[in-house]
């Protein structure tokens, strides 16, 4: 049997047995929701109380509730703080995945252009990207209520932008819960904010980039999400439509990894590929990149601040759901990486290291939406989905669509998060999300009601999403490419752009190697006059 | 006084310079290079786009001896670096106008 047909007859394989432990291992005896697991039985058992029932006096039972009450939203403000630093970690995993896809002549630009984001698209949502998407947002209960949040433009069932909050300060948001709801947000943002890093990588210059990232904290990143997590009109669809529960999208496959990875799309497009990348046949070239540990370090370290970016979206500790978020979570990036393993084995007789990360991360982006609402068997699933899809996704952009993706965020944000999104209207399982979006019931996919409405939403959530990231990246930058060039002078790629942009090398002692530059004299000079208007431009 | 060059395999360079060492030579220089001989590079895949790498990296040892070492010391060289694979490199002399030990100032076979 070839490797080719070993590598079907294993997913087949999984795909039956998953599909049999969803359909004869599904009864619902324990807790799936979290409600009936901790009561005051509990303080029975540790001989707090002595009964089960209480009777204290009304003035006891008043501070008991309050003290209960600030207890559950301290508990609640924890989780969020804590997972929002989690989370704010995986910035540290982007630096160094992204670095080490990359060639070591330009690993300074990759990692100033991370620490730059980080910072410029914060201020942009702290100026008023916050406002924009969560302005409006319905009060979350967990944290207390987060009433100033109240200022929504747009019918109350079609919402289309927020207005409270701009820098924090107006329409009363200087405010404990909506400041920690900030802090949980903004993180997410930068997520959205470093996955076009990716895909722009090596030839970018370093100003296009800063309008990029300010562009992605005020403007792209905010008003989908409002869209979906603001009380939009997405999220509305449930209840002006009749579509299920609305757009349903938990931790952001859509509103964080798709709207990242077809930002990328349309810069990447814009760019153009690295000189060298195609040759004059136009097969794709292979350009190393400059330190595999880096990438592993880097997918490791997003996988323990996704521990932060999807148990945290439940705003609180009280929903015990979490336990189930995250294990669903990790099921879903090892079937990732096995299955993006397996694949580039069979195919190319070794398995690939950097594609088998981003399998990994493919597993991940795509249970970010699901991860709340499915069984782990679905988990398991939509990993095993989302690590072959990634790896038939970059091929397809690499030879057939020929954009030039050198980390692969294209893929692994905007494919596998669009098949995230998807995976909710199909796998959903009905034991979460009771009234999600003002829909009363639980959040379930078609597989369990045979009601294609939920899907619906999810559909025209994902075509809405591809238009808005892709379409408006579009605009700006065709514009900023009209007036000047979005890539660094041609000689500077070829040497690396470290020097030119920055004055200063990442590796000092580093000697440029002959086939880093992944293309003879004849070719480079073909590239760069095609670049050459573009070299005009910026000088 | 003869200069012998030996490009070896990396893992072998260890065990050519005990061997030397035993020999009695005093000095040599150790540079690390990259090449091919007959048997060219091999191609690999990176994320699906497949290159060659024709360049492998060897070890290049040098060291200046007497005319009359100079065969034994090229044996010796050969003996501790073959694997008899594909790869095991080269050894190859050349003459020598003059050397200067800089310290001191001798020159010729003193200077070795």
């Amino acid at each position: 049997m070839s490797n080719g047909k070993k590598f079907i007859a294993l997913a087949l394989l999984t795909f039956i047995v998953l599909i049999a432990v969803g359909v004869f291992a599904n009864h619902h005896s324990g807790d799936p929701e979290g409600t009936k697991t901790g009561n005051r039985s509990d303080l029975v058992a540790e001989g707090v109380l002595k009964s089960k029932t209480v009777e204290p006096n009304a003035v006891g039972l008043q501070a008991l509730a309050d003290g209960l009450g600030h207890l559950g939203v301290g508990l609640n403000f924890t989780w969020l703080l804590v997972t929002g630093f989690l989370v704010l970690f995986m910035q540290v995993g982007f630096a160094f995945l992204v670095t080490g896809l990359t060639r070591a002549k330009n690993a300074g630009h990759m990692m100033m252009m991370n620490i730059a984001a980080f910072a410029v698209a914060f201020i942009a949502y702290y100026i008023c990207g916050f406002a924009f998407q969560f302005g409006g947002v319905a009060p979350i209960i967990h944290l207390g209520g987060t009433g100033p949040l109240s200022s929504l433009f747009g019918h109350g069932s079609a919402g289309f932008i927020g207005l409270h909050g701009f820098f924090l300060q107006t329409g009363s948001t200087y405010d404990v819960g909506t400041i920690a709801f900030f802090l949980f947000q903004v993180v997410f943002m930068e997520t959205a904010g470093y996955i076009i890093i990716g895909a722009i990588a090596e030839r970018i210059n370093f100003r296009t980039f800063l309008i990029a990232e300010v562009a992605m904290g005020a403007l792209i990143y905010p008003i989908y999400g409002m869209w979906v997590w603001g009380g939009g009109w997405l999220a509305k669809l449930g209840v002006s439509a009749g579509l299920g529960h609305g757009a349903v999208d938990f931790a952001g496959s859509g509103v964080v990894h798709a709207t990242g990875g077809w930002a990328a799309l349309a810069l990447a497009m814009l760019l153009g590929p690295r000189i060298g990348k195609y040759k004059k046949d136009g097969t794709p070239r292979a350009f190393p990149g400059h330190n595999q540990g880096y990438v592993v370090i880097g997918t490791l370290i997003l996988v323990f601040g996704w521990m932060g970016f999807n148990p945290g979206s439940t705003f609180g500790a009280v929903d015990l759901r979490i336990a189930i978020v995250a294990v669903n979570t990790l099921i879903s990036a090892c079937l990732g990486f096995v299955f993006a393993m397996a694949w580039t084995w069979s195919r190319w007789g070794k398995p690939d290291i950097s594609m088998s990360c981003n399998g990994m991360l493919a597993g991940l982006v795509a249970i970010t939406a699901p991860c709340a609402f499915v069984a782990p068997w679905a988990a398991a699933m939509i990993g095993t989905i989302a690590g072959i899809l990634v790896c038939y996704s970059v091929e397809f952009i690499d030879r057939r669509l020929r954009i030039d993706d050198p980390c692969g965020a294209i893929s692994v944000h905007g494919v596998c998060g669009t098949w995230g999104v998807l995976a909710v209207g199909i796998f959903a399982d009905g034991t979460y999300g009771a009234g999600w979006n003002g829909v009363p019931g639980h959040v379930t996919g078609f597989l369990y009601n045979w009601n294609f409405g939920q899907m619906g939403a999810q559909i025209i959530d994902v075509i809405v999403g591809f238009a808005w990231a892709w379409g408006i990246t579009w605009i700006i930058f065709s514009i900023v490419k009209s007036r000047r060039s979005l890539r660094v002078p041609a000689e500077a790629e070829i040497e690396g752009i470290d020097m030119p942009e920055f004055g200063a090398l990442c590796y000092p002692d580093f000697v440029l190697q002959a086939e880093t530059l992944g293309a003879d004299e004849s070719e480079l000079e073909t590239a760069g006059s095609s670049v050459g208007s573009d070299r005009e431009v910026s000088q | 006084m003869k200069l012998v060059v030996a490009v070896v395999k990396p893992h072998k360079f260890e065990e050519v310079v005990s061997a030397l060492h035993a020999l009695g030579v005093k000095g040599m220089t150790l540079t690390e290079v990259r090449g091919h001989g007959r048997q060219r590079g091999h191609t690999e895949h990176y994320r699906g786009a497949e290159y060659s790498v024709e360049f492998i990296p060897k070890s290049r040892i040098e060291l200046l001896v007497d005319d009359d070492e100079a065969s034994k010391v090229v044996d010796t060289i050969a003996q501790a670096a073959r694997t008899e694979k594909i790869g095991d490199g080269k050894v190859w002399v050349i003459p020598i106008e003059e050397a200067l030990r800089i310290r001191t100032g001798e020159r010729g076979s003193d200077a070795l």
